[in-house]
């Protein structure tokens, strides 16, 4: 015991920091901030914690890390069975299997960031109501995590198609780019719902049947050219569309006709990161009080 | 600000919607009433609201340690919520200079599926350490948790005990200027608690500011410099410390002017429970001292008397028990109405009374569990049909009834004994003892 109390006294003995930080707690305080300085200051913590999700995830697992490429195989599988064998979706000179591919990869990547970053707040309630930290890292971490499985889906991807006479390209290199701005299409519409989400659960359900029939809205499984010509520019407005079709010209060297609905489709999202991140800021307050 | 003033709080208020009634009726009220909860303009009246803590002001000087008195819904937890940042206030101000620790909670950020290693980077980094001092202080952590074998080993598979104290070692590297506490200290076993007491204590030597929530006045007063009330979300009092801990008592005395309701009185009726049966039996406890006061404070070795109200009991063979559990969750005490040779008859609607003569636990808290039931009066033949897990708490302190080192709610029952010392020249037992003794 004795022992124990010097241990114990020596830790304490270390002189507080005596830190000039001032902290102003104030009812409405702040304006609108949106934390992107503090994110930065805590970025540390994001990897820690993102780190954790992606130990979490598949720590009570047999196969552990193998699922990351394990589900979208088999989903690529099933989904090469039913539209390329039974339906037999003409994809022209790309077999079915790698064209579908390219579209199956940034389409999961960006359906699960979106979902990671919306969820993140209600999954997180029991962190928020006991410690302050920036909330934002949140949803930010949740899709960073997705990147993370997705980073290890693209490079069995470029296996893939390789195999199928598709050797890579400089123009892999930009692939991360692409990625990137999937992952900020993500977390612009997770932002959006994330603070939402806490007092009305109703969006998660709501959510995923909204991705399902976001992914049949956008040229995942078939080609665009299956798309009436009069609906193509509003078609083509879904960012997602452009990520799509980009990912197939970086592997397949499909060429991509650009349209003035590229840029629409750009502005769109950066209106929607910036309002996102002002709701997720506004939202964020007052999440603790109304979980 | 002056100096030496480390938190100034000016006319804190903080105001929470009232729930939605579970009355309205029809899926169009429902959404009506969900969307008032969560949409500010649709709300109107003062009637919608409710004030957890209004227009309460302090000050805190740097060294001191501040206890924060009240019940439950007093408003302390959400007054160390506005000040540690998670919520924020509806009005008023706090103003606090330095770094800011808190812990509203054991274990912030513990996931089970990790190991204790994991946990410990994960927790301190939640709690604001970087990476570089958690790992500085790894050993040390480590060691104050006293769980090496077991550091690599999901936590999932700790006891409850190893968890706390792992969370709290994690906890107490803490190093900030201003520290926020509620109530975690109040876990763990009694070695464990006078260590994270000596700690505070300490730490506050060093000019760390903390601020202690707790409704035990026992921790209140052995670790605190200065006292605050809180009652219904405002101040009622502030003061020294044992001023605030006399003002508390009173209070709590004062709500009191039937004899029923709040400190010692207990209703059961709504509390949860579990039996063989659905049925209701047990409707309030209320615990009472030698002179027949209502109290939650009682003495080793003196008079402690039990009040326990049943309805609809059945006729035949009906016991009521009262059990007894320290902090850590251990049965200290078994009294069942059935001990008694003498025996009640527990029929219908009314109430028993037990009285223990001489209170036989060590200093601490305690949790009452009442349990009603049928049993043939010989062992193994009870059958609980209604019981009450959590009806009741009261402390025990020593008061001279043990001397020395004391007894504390772990270590056991409390049991007088005489000692004598035994000249050392008498020390080899000769050979008829030696044959009394069967040797």
């Amino acid at each position: 015991m004795a022992a124990e109390m010097t241990t114990m006294s020596s830790r304490i003995d270390n002189p507080p920091l005596q830190s000039s930080e001032e902290h102003l707690i104030e009812a409405g305080a702040g304006g609108i901030s949106f934390g992107l300085a503090e994110l930065w200051q805590q970025r540390e913590l994001v990897w820690i914690f993102t780190k954790r999700q992606i130990f979490v995830r598949y720590r009570q697992m047999a196969l552990g890390i193998f699922w990351v490429a394990l589900e979208p195989l088999a989903y690529l599988s099933m989904m090469t069975v039913v539209f390329g064998m039974l339906l037999r979706v003409n994809t022209g000179k790309y077999p079915y299997a790698v064209f579908a591919f390219a579209g199956i990869m940034p389409w999961l990547l960006f359906s699960k960031a979106t979902t990671a970053a919306a969820n993140s707040l209600a999954d997180n309630m029991g962190l928020i109501s006991k410690v302050y930290f920036q909330r934002l890292l949140l949803p930010v971490s949740g899709v960073v995590r997705e990147l993370f499985d997705s980073a290890v889906v693209f490079v069995i991807l470029v296996l893939l198609a390789w195999i199928f006479g598709f050797p890579p390209t400089a123009k892999l290199l930009l692939a991360p780019i692409v990625l990137l701005y999937t992952s900020v299409v993500a977390l612009a519409v997770g932002l959006w719902l994330a603070s939402i989400m806490v007092p009305f659960r109703d969006i998660r359900p709501l959510l995923g049947l909204i991705l399902q029939a976001g992914m049949y809205a956008t040229p995942v499984l078939y080609p665009p050219d299956l798309v009436p010509q009069a609906l193509l520019p509003y078609y083509q407005l879904n960012p997602m569309y452009w990520t799509i079709e980009l990912f197939r010209w970086l592997l397949l060297d499909r060429p991509v006709t650009y349209t003035a609905s590229f840029g629409y489709s750009i502005g769109a999202v950066v209106v929607a990161l910036l309002t996102g991140l002002i709701v997720f800021a506004s939202g964020q307050k007052r999440v603790v009080d109304v979980q | 600000m002056s100096s030496d003033v480390v938190i100034r709080v000016e006319g804190l208020g903080k105001r929470y919607v009232v729930p939605h009634r579970e009355k309205d009726e029809g899926l169009r009220a429902r959404v009506a009433a969900h969307l008032k909860e969560y949409v500010p303009f649709l709300r109107h009246g003062e009637d919608d609201y409710f004030w957890a803590l209004k227009n309460v002001s302090f000050e805190v000087r740097r060294g001191e340690i501040l206890g924060i008195l009240g019940r439950n819904g007093s408003g302390k937890s959400t007054l160390l919520k506005i000040l540690s940042g998670v919520t924020q206030p509806t009005e008023g101000r706090a103003r606090l200079k330095g770094r800011i620790g808190s812990l509203l909670e054991v274990g912030t950020g513990f996931h089970p599926d990790m190991t204790g290693r994991e946990n410990i980077f994960f927790s301190g980094a939640m709690l604001g350490l970087s990476q570089r001092e958690v790992r500085a202080r790894f050993d040390e952590i480590v060691d104050f948790s006293g769980i090496e074998e077991f550091i690599d080993m999901p936590v999932k598979r700790y006891s409850s005990g190893m968890y706390v104290r792992l969370a709290y070692s994690v906890a107490s590297m803490l190093r900030s200027d201003i520290l926020i506490l509620d109530e975690v200290m109040a876990v763990g076993d009694a070695a464990f608690r006078e260590k994270s007491q000596k700690s505070m204590e300490a730490a506050a030597r060093d000019g760390r500011t903390i601020l202690f929530v707790s409704h035990n006045t026992k921790s209140i007063m052995s670790m605190c410099t200065s006292g605050m009330i809180l009652g219904n979300g405002l101040k009622l009092f502030a003061g020294t410390t044992e001023e605030a801990i006399t003002e508390y008592q009173k209070d709590l005395y004062a709500d009191d002017p039937n004899g029923k309701r709040g400190y010692g009185w207990k209703d059961l009726d709504t509390s949860p429970r579990y039996g063989s049966s659905s049925a209701r039996v047990l409707t309030w406890l209320s615990m009472h001292n030698a002179q027949g006061v209502l109290s939650e404070q009682f003495f080793t070795g003196r008079p402690i008397r039990f009040k326990v109200g049943y309805r609809n009991a059945v006729p035949n063979q009906a016991y009521i028990a009262i059990l007894i559990h320290n902090g850590v969750g251990d049965r200290v005490a078994t009294v069942n109405s059935t001990h008694d040779a003498v025996g009640v008859r527990i029929c219908g609607d009314g109430y028993v009374e037990c009285v223990i003569d001489d209170l036989r636990l060590g200093a601490g808290t305690y949790t009452v569990m009442v349990d009603y039931g049928t049993s043939l009066g010989r062992p193994g033949t009870s059958i609980s049909k209604d019981c009450v897990a959590n009806a009741g708490q009261f402390s025990v302190a020593l008061e001279g009834y043990l001397e020395g080192v004391g007894l504390s709610e772990t270590q056991g029952a409390a049991h007088r004994s005489n000692w004598t010392l035994v000249p050392s020249a008498s020390f080899s037992v000769d050979a008829t003892e030696k044959s009394n003794i069967g040797l």
